[in-house]
C-alpha cells in the first residue's frame, strides 16, 4: 500500500519535472488544394517537423465556398490565420481593410523579396502601395492540341496555329461532325472562368477592359462568336467550365482547347493520344503576345490570432525548394528564380513558363467581380446571339465606366 | 371480389409496370453507379456509353482507402440520428397540439413556423454562427444538430398536424373518461396509432439531416468532424473535380440510407398486415 | 379491393363516419406546453438569423463593416437597387415559374405514384422505397448527373431522343436560354417528387376503408371514388405537402448552382441563387439580403393562403 503511494508520488513528480516545453502554437490555415500531391501537404509536414514554435492546423475548404467562408469568418469575427485566395479577389478584401498589411514583414524577410516575383502575380497583392498578399503559385493559358488528329487531317503537328487566322482555319479543318469532333473548345460560362478565357484574345487584339466599346474588343469577341456560329466549337461552351471543355478534349471530341497547367496531371493519365501544347496564337498584324494570369495568393486576414506564425509558413512555402514541388500538380512558381530541373512534361513546362512572361493580372481592383460580371453578360449575350455584339459590349462598357471612373484599374 | 386467378394476373401486371417505371425513374442513379466505374474521360465521351467500357473499381478503392469514407459517414450518422430523435419528439408534441388547439392560435403558430423557413440556409448560416459562437458550441456536433433540427422540425410540424387530426377524438375522450389524464392518453392511445406517420416523418428527417451541407460546412471547421456531404468535396478541386471518385463516394453515401428505408418499409408493411389479420 | 388502412391496434372501436375532430377541452395546459416547446425552439434559433438578414437588407453593408451589427442605415435603397437591376425581373419571374411548376408536378406525380403503389402487388413496398434514392443524393451529385444527362453532345437524353428518332437534332437543354429553366425544373422535379410521394403514401394509408366499401355497394366507379372519397380525405395532407414543397423550392438553389450556375444569361437563375451571388460573389451584402427578403414576401403569401385553407377544415 505504501509502496504504491510512493510510486504514484514519484510518477507525479516525474511528470511535473518535465521541462516546461511550450506546446507549438496552432496556426489555422484554410486552403482549397485537394490533390494529395500538392506542395502544400509536403510543406505543412515539413514546417511542422522543422520547428516547434508553430503547428499548422489545416482545413480543406471546397473551392467554390472559400470566398463565402472567408466572408462569414470576417462577419463573425472568427478569422483563420492564413488563407489561400484566388488572386483577382484579393483586392476586394484588401481595399476594405480586412487583410493584414504585410509590408513590414516583407521588408524584413529574406525569402519573400518583391523583385524576385513576376510582376503580374506580385501586383495582385498590392493595394495603395501596401502589400497584402504573397503569391503562392501562378498559372496561365496555352493552346492544347491533339497531334494525332492533326496528322489525320493533314495538318503538321509540329506547326501548331500561331495566328488567329491559322487557328480558325485549323479549327475548320479539324471539325468533323461525323466523328463528333469540334475543332476548338473554350469556356464561355457565365462565371469568372469565361472572362478568364476571353481576356487573352481581348489583349491580343490590342483591346482593354477600359474600352470595351472599342473595335478591338469587338474583334476579340467576334472571333469567339464565329467559332460557335460556324459550328467549329460547341454551343455548350456557354455552359461549360474550363475543365469540362478539357474533358471533351480528353474524350476526343475537341481537337484544340485552351487549357491551364492544372490539367497536366489529368491529361497525362486520361488522354490516350499525342497531346501537345503551344503558345497562344496572336492576332494577325498585331503580334501582341498576351494571356490571362491566374493563381493563388497567401493572405493573412486582419484579426488573425497568430499572424507571425502564418507569415513564417508563407516564407517556408515561398522557398524555391518547395515551389519546385508545385509543378508536380501543374502549379507554376510565381518567382523568376525558380526553374524546375527535369520537370515533368518538359514541353508543357517550357511553353507555360514562356507564356507566363506575357500573362496579365486581372485587376487588382476592389470591384473586380462587378467588372467581370459585366463582361460575362456581354460574352454570353454575344455568343447566344441574344444581342448583337456591338450592343452587348456597349452595355458592358456603360456598366464598367462608372466603376473605373471611381477607381481606375 | 375478383377471382383469385385474375387478381394474380392483375398483380403481376402492376408489378411489371412498377418495375419498369421505377427503373426508368432511377436511371440517373444507375448513371451515378457506373460513372464511379468509368475513367474520367469516358464519363464525358460522345457518344455516351451505357455500359462502362473498362469497368474498374479504382475509384471505389481510392474512396475507401485514401479518403476516410467511414469517418465521414460516422460523422454524418452522429448528426443525423440525434436530429431525427429531436425532430420526432418535438414534432409529435407540436403536431398533436396543433391538431387539437383552437384555430386562431394554430394559424398564428403555423404562420410563424412557415415564415421562419423563408431564407435559404446560406444566408442563415452567418448569424447561426454568431449564435453558436456566443454559446461556445462551435466545432461541436451539438451546434450542427441544433441548427439542422430547426429545419426538419418545421417540416415535421406541418406534416404531422393533418395526420394527427385523423385520430378520432372519441378515442381520446373515451380514454379520459376511463380516468387517464391527457398526457397518458397521448402516450398510450394517440402515439401508437400515429406510429407509421411518425416513422415516416422520422425517416425523412433522417435523410434531410444526413444530406445537410451548409451548417456542417460553416459550423465545423475541424476536418475530423466533417460529415460526408462536406467530405465529398475532397474530390472537387479548385479547377476540376474527379467525378468518378465523387460518384463512387456518392454511391457509398446513399447505400446505408437506402437500406434503412427498405428495412423500414418492411416494418410498415408488417404494421399494416398485423392489423389486417384482425 | 383496396385492403389497406389502419387497423387500430388492440381491437378498438370500428370507425364510423368521418371522425369528429372538434377538440374538447382544448384549453388543456398540456396542449399549450406541447405547442410552446417546438415553437419556442424555432424562435430561439431562427428568429435572430431572420432578423439579421432583414436588418442587413436595410443597411449599407460592405466587408469593412459587416462584422458590426449597426451599420449605416440605407432605408429602402437596397430594395430600389434590386428592382432597378435589369436581371431582377427575369429572375423573379423565373422563381415564380420554377416554384409553380415544381409544386404542381411534384404533388401531382407524387400523388399518382403514391396511389399506384398503395395497391398491394408484389414488390410494391420495396419499389416505393427505392424511389426515395433520388431524394437522398447530395445536390452536388444530382446537379452534376443531370448536367451530364442534358449535355448537348455527350448527354444520354439527346442520345436516346435522337436514337428513337423523336427529334431531328440535338436539343440544347442547358445552353439555350429558352430551355435552361425547363431543364433545371425537370431535374428538380425528379429530385423532389419522392419526398411528396412518401408523405402522400403515408396519408393514403390512413384513409379509412368503410367509405370505399359503401361506395362500391352503391355502384360508384373508380373515378367517382377518387373524386368524392380519396381527394377530400387527402386534402389536408395535400395542402400541407404543397405548402412544404413551395417553401423548399423557394429556397433551394444548390441544384441549379451545380447544373447551370443560373445561366446562360440568368435564364435559369432564381431568387435564392441570385441572392447568393450578390452576397458571396459580388460582395454586395445588403442587396443580397434584400433579394432574399423578396422571397419572404412570396412565402408570406403562400403561408397566408395555406393557413386560410385550414379554416374550412375546421368546419367540416
Amino acid at each position: 500500500m505504501l509502496s504504491r503511494c510512493l510510486l504514484a508520488v514519484a510518477g507525479l513528480l516525474c511528470a511535473l519535472a518535465r521541462p516546461a516545453a511550450a506546446d507549438p502554437k496552432p496556426v489555422t490555415l484554410w486552403h482549397v488544394f485537394n490533390l494529395e500531391t500538392d506542395m502544400i501537404y509536403g510543406g505543412i509536414k515539413g514546417f511542422n517537423e522543422s520547428q516547434s514554435d508553430y503547428r499548422i492546423d489545416a482545413r480543406l475548404v471546397p473551392a467554390n465556398q472559400l470566398n463565402a467562408e472567408l466572408i462569414k469568418a470576417i462577419a463573425t469575427g472568427s478569422v483563420p490565420d492564413l488563407v489561400t485566395l484566388d488572386n483577382p479577389v484579393v483586392a476586394s478584401f484588401s481595399a476594405q481593410g480586412t487583410l493584414t498589411d504585410l509590408s513590414d514583414r516583407v521588408a524584413k524577410s529574406a525569402v519573400v523579396k518583391p523583385d524576385v516575383y513576376f510582376k503580374g502575380p506580385w501586383a495582385s497583392g498590392l493595394w495603395k502601395g501596401h502589400i497584402f498578399a504573397v503569391p503562392r503559385d501562378a498559372n496561365t493559358l496555352a493552346l492544347c492540341y491533339n497531334a494525332d488528329m492533326f496528322r489525320t487531317k493533314g495538318l503538321d503537328p509540329a506547326k501548331p496555329p500561331q495566328t488567329w487566322s491559322e487557328l480558325v482555319s485549323a479549327a475548320k479543318t479539324l471539325t468533323d461532325p461525323g466523328k463528333n469532333v469540334y475543332g476548338f473548345g473554350f469556356s464561355a460560362m457565365q462565371a469568372e472562368e469565361g472572362v478568364f478565357q476571353w481576356l487573352p484574345f481581348l489583349y491580343q487584339a490590342g483591346g482593354s477592359i477600359q474600352h470595351l466599346d472599342a473595335p478591338e474588343a469587338r474583334e476579340s469577341l467576334q472571333l469567339l462568336v464565329d467559332f460557335v456560329k460556324n459550328g467549329w466549337a460547341s454551343r455548350d461552351v456557354i455552359n461549360e467550365r474550363q475543365y469540362e471543355v478539357t474533358n471533351t478534349f480528353m474524350a476526343g471530341n475537341s481537337a484544340m482547347v485552351l487549357c491551364g497547367p492544372w490539367e497536366l496531371p489529368r491529361l497525362q493519365k486520361d488522354a490516350k493520344f499525342d497531346w501537345r501544347l503551344a503558345l497562344l496564337p496572336v492576332k494577325d498584324g498585331k503580334d501582341i503576345h498576351a494571356s490571362s494570369l491566374g493563381g493563388y495568393d497567401w493572405v493573412i486576414p486582419k484579426g488573425a490570432t497568430d499572424s507571425d506564425g502564418a507569415f513564417k509558413f508563407i516564407e517556408f512555402m515561398s522557398n524555391p525548394k518547395i515551389l519546385n514541388e508545385g509543378w508536380k500538380t501543374g502549379r507554376l512558381a510565381p518567382r523568376s528564380d525558380v526553374v524546375v530541373e527535369n520537370p515533368l512534361w518538359p514541353q508543357a513546362y517550357a511553353i507555360y513558363r514562356e507564356q507566363l512572361q506575357t500573362a496579365r493580372a486581372r485587376g487588382p481592383h476592389p470591384q473586380w467581380p462587378d467588372l467581370s460580371r459585366a463582361m460575362q453578360i456581354a460574352e454570353q449575350e454575344a455568343i447566344t446571339g441574344a444581342r448583337p455584339i456591338g450592343d452587348a459590349l456597349a452595355d458592358a462598357a456603360k456598366k464598367i465606366q462608372p466603376i473605373l471612373a471611381k477607381t481606375p484599374l | 371480389m375478383m377471382p383469385r386467378r385474375l387478381l394474380l394476373r392483375r398483380n403481376w401486371v402492376l408489378s411489371a409496370a412498377g418495375v419498369a417505371g421505377t427503373a426508368i425513374y432511377l436511371f440517373p442513379i444507375y448513371w451515378m453507379f457506373i460513372s464511379g466505374l468509368k475513367t474520367p474521360a469516358e464519363i464525358f465521351a460522345n457518344p455516351p456509353t451505357l455500359i462502362p467500357l473498362h469497368p474498374s473499381l479504382a475509384a471505389y478503392d481510392y474512396v475507401f482507402m485514401r479518403e476516410n469514407v467511414l469517418r465521414y459517414m460516422r460523422n454524418s450518422l452522429s448528426i443525423a440520428l440525434p436530429v431525427t430523435l429531436l425532430t420526432v419528439a418535438m414534432g409529435a408534441m407540436g403536431g398533436y397540439a396543433l391538431s387539437r388547439l383552437r384555430s386562431r392560435l394554430v394559424d398564428l403558430a403555423l404562420l410563424v413556423i412557415l415564415l421562419l423557413q423563408v431564407f435559404p440556409e446560406a444566408l442563415l448560416a452567418t448569424p447561426m454562427f454568431i449564435i453558436f459562437k456566443l454559446l461556445g458550441l462551435l466545432n461541436t456536433f451539438a451546434a450542427v444538430i441544433l441548427a439542422t433540427t430547426s429545419k426538419t422540425l418545421a417540416f415535421a410540424l406541418i406534416v404531422l398536424r393533418p395526420m394527427f387530426r385523423q385520430v378520432p377524438i372519441e378515442l381520446e375522450e373515451a380514454s379520459m373518461v376511463d380516468g387517464c389524464n391527457r398526457f397518458q392518453t397521448f402516450r398510450r392511445i394517440v402515439l401508437p396509432i400515429m406510429q407509421i406517420p411518425l416513422i415516416v416523418v422520422g425517416a425523412l428527417s433522417f435523410v434531410q439531416a444526413y444530406g445537410e451541407f451548409v451548417y456542417p460546412l460553416t459550423l465545423l471547421s475541424r476536418q475530423e468532424l466533417q460529415p460526408a456531404t462536406v467530405g465529398i468535396y475532397s474530390f472537387v478541386g479548385a479547377e476540376y473535380a474527379d467525378w468518378h471518385r465523387v460518384m463512387a463516394f456518392s454511391s457509398v453515401f446513399v447505400l446505408p440510407v437506402l437500406v434503412l428505408f427498405l428495412l423500414l418499409q418492411r416494418r410498415i408493411v408488417a404494421g399494416l398486415t398485423a392489423g389486417a389479420l384482425k | 379491393m383496396n385492403r389497406r388502412g389502419w387497423r387500430f391496434l388492440r381491437g378498438r372501436h370500428p370507425r364510423r363516419r368521418a371522425a369528429r375532430t372538434v377538440p374538447v377541452g382544448s384549453r388543456s395546459p398540456l396542449l399549450f406546453l406541447f405547442l410552446a416547446i417546438p415553437v419556442a425552439y424555432l424562435l430561439a434559433l431562427v428568429a435572430f438569423p431572420v432578423a439579421y438578414n432583414v436588418l442587413m437588407s436595410l443597411q449599407d453593408v460592405n466587408l469593412g463593416n459587416i462584422a458590426d451589427l449597426l451599420r449605416p442605415f440605407a432605408g429602402l435603397d437596397n430594395y430600389r437597387a434590386v428592382m432597378a437591376d435589369p436581371e431582377f425581373r427575369k429572375v423573379f419571374l423565373n422563381s415564380l415559374m420554377f416554384v409553380g411548376s415544381n409544386v404542381v408536378a411534384q404533388v401531382g406525380i407524387g400523388l399518382a405514384v403514391a396511389l399506384f403503389f398503395s395497391q398491394r402487388f408484389p414488390w410494391s413496398q420495396g419499389l416505393r422505397g427505392l424511389l426515395l434514392a433520388a431524394w437522398m443524393l447530395p445536390a452536388l451529385v444530382v446537379g452534376a448527373l443531370w448536367k451530364w444527362l442534358f449535355a448537348t453532345e455527350y448527354g444520354v437524353v439527346n442520345f436516346v431522343l435522337i436514337g428513337l428518332r423523336l427529334v431531328p437534332a440535338p436539343i440544347h437543354w442547358l445552353s439555350d436560354p429558352s430551355l435552361s429553366l425547363a431543364s433545371v425544373t425537370i431535374a428538380n422535379i425528379w429530385f423532389g417528387t419522392p419526398f411528396s410521394m412518401i408523405l402522400l403514401s403515408a396519408a393514403v394509408a390512413g384513409i379509412p376503408l368503410e367509405p370505399y366499401e359503401a361506395a362500391a355497394l352503391d355502384g360508384a366507379g373508380p373515378l367517382q371514388r377518387f373524386r368524392y372519397i380519396t381527394l377530400p380525405a387527402l386534402r389536408p395532407a395535400l395542402l400541407a405537402v404543397a405548402c412544404l414543397v413551395t417553401i423548399y423550392t423557394m429556397r433551394a438553389f444548390d441544384l441549379i448552382f451545380a447544373m447551370t450556375g443560373g445561366g446562360p444569361l440568368d435564364s435559369s437563375n432564381v431568387l435564392p441563387l441570385f441572392s447568393y451571388q450578390f452576397t458571396f460573389q459580388q460582395f454586395s451584402f445588403g442587396i443580397g439580403a434584400a433579394i432574399g427578403s423578396f422571397a419572404f414576401v412570396i412565402v408570406f403569401g403562400v403561408a397566408l393562403l395555406y393557413v386560410s385553407t385550414l379554416k374550412r377544415e375546421a368546419t367540416e
